[in-house]
């Protein structure tokens, strides 16, 4: 199934902004970590610690709405996952 | 020139005036303007308005910045900071405009009006608005300097 991704400010210097991501069916959120740590690649430090989990400052959400980065809920085929770091504005 | 948003101009992309509150929301592209939003958040029981401009500083050679949205969650993250205002303080209007995209120093970056019979009030909302704004909307910006670039740090909200 085909979950999309959106990155913002470093990350999606780092991921690109709209992508998407192919996980078997009823796979968690820690395919699509998994899937993205790989697409970082050597950048992938400044999303997940030495260790491979994501850093502690980074926010997950799920179709709009912030999930624990352990979340062992299934996917749903669509699904949008969005992580950024702390926000900036005002 | 980019064009002006105000109350009055339904130009501001996704912007919305809710009946009742009468109250707008909004992330634009557009130069923000401060009087026509001031004027439009005007009624007949409100004896102060409280508007904090957020701008862009020279902040050791800043020359400009580029902000960036997650706009569907911004928007509703807005509408929520607007509904705990209302709720929380004896106020009767919150307006919020949030630019983003390139802007150069000097340039507004945000606008809030809150509209209230008495002034203490209006002041409260305000300073708790702009405080939960920079906690939980999720917009970021980054610095152009003539030598380099650098993301501005986040607050660390849980």
């Amino acid at each position: 199934m085909k979950i999309r991704v959106k990155a913002f400010a470093r990350f999606r210097e780092i991921l690109g902004s709209d992508l998407a991501v192919e996980v078997p069916d009823g796979a968690t959120m820690a395919a699509v970590l998994a899937a993205l740590r790989d697409r970082a690649g050597d950048e992938s430090g400044a999303i997940f610690d030495e260790a491979g989990a994501l850093r502690t400052h980074v926010i997950l959400m799920r179709n709009g709405k912030r999930v624990k980065r352990d979340d062992s809920d299934a996917l749903a085929d669509g699904d949008e996952v969005a992580l950024f770091p702390p926000v900036a504005g005002g | 020139m980019p064009s002006r948003t105000g109350m009055r101009s339904p130009s501001s992309r996704r912007s919305r005036v809710d009946e009742g509150v009468k109250a707008m929301i909004g992330i634009t592209r557009d130069v923000i303007d401060a009087g026509a939003m001031i004027e439009a958040a005007k009624r007949p029981g409100m004896g102060a308005l409280v508007t904090f401009c957020g701008v862009v500083r020279d902040d050791g050679g800043v020359e400009r910045m580029e902000l960036e949205v997650y706009e569907e969650v911004a928007i509703r993250e807005l509408e929520a900071i607007r509904d705990e205002a209302m709720r929380e303080y004896p106020i009767e209007s919150v307006d919020i405009v949030h630019r983003v995209g390139t802007l150069s120093v000097g340039e507004t970056i945000l606008l809030i009006v809150v509209g209230a019979g008495h002034r203490k009030e209006a002041f409260a909302a305000c300073e708790y608005i702009i405080d939960r704004l920079k906690q939980t909307v999720p917009i970021w910006k980054k610095e152009f300097y003539r030598d380099g670039e650098r993301w501005v740090p986040g607050e660390y909200a849980d």
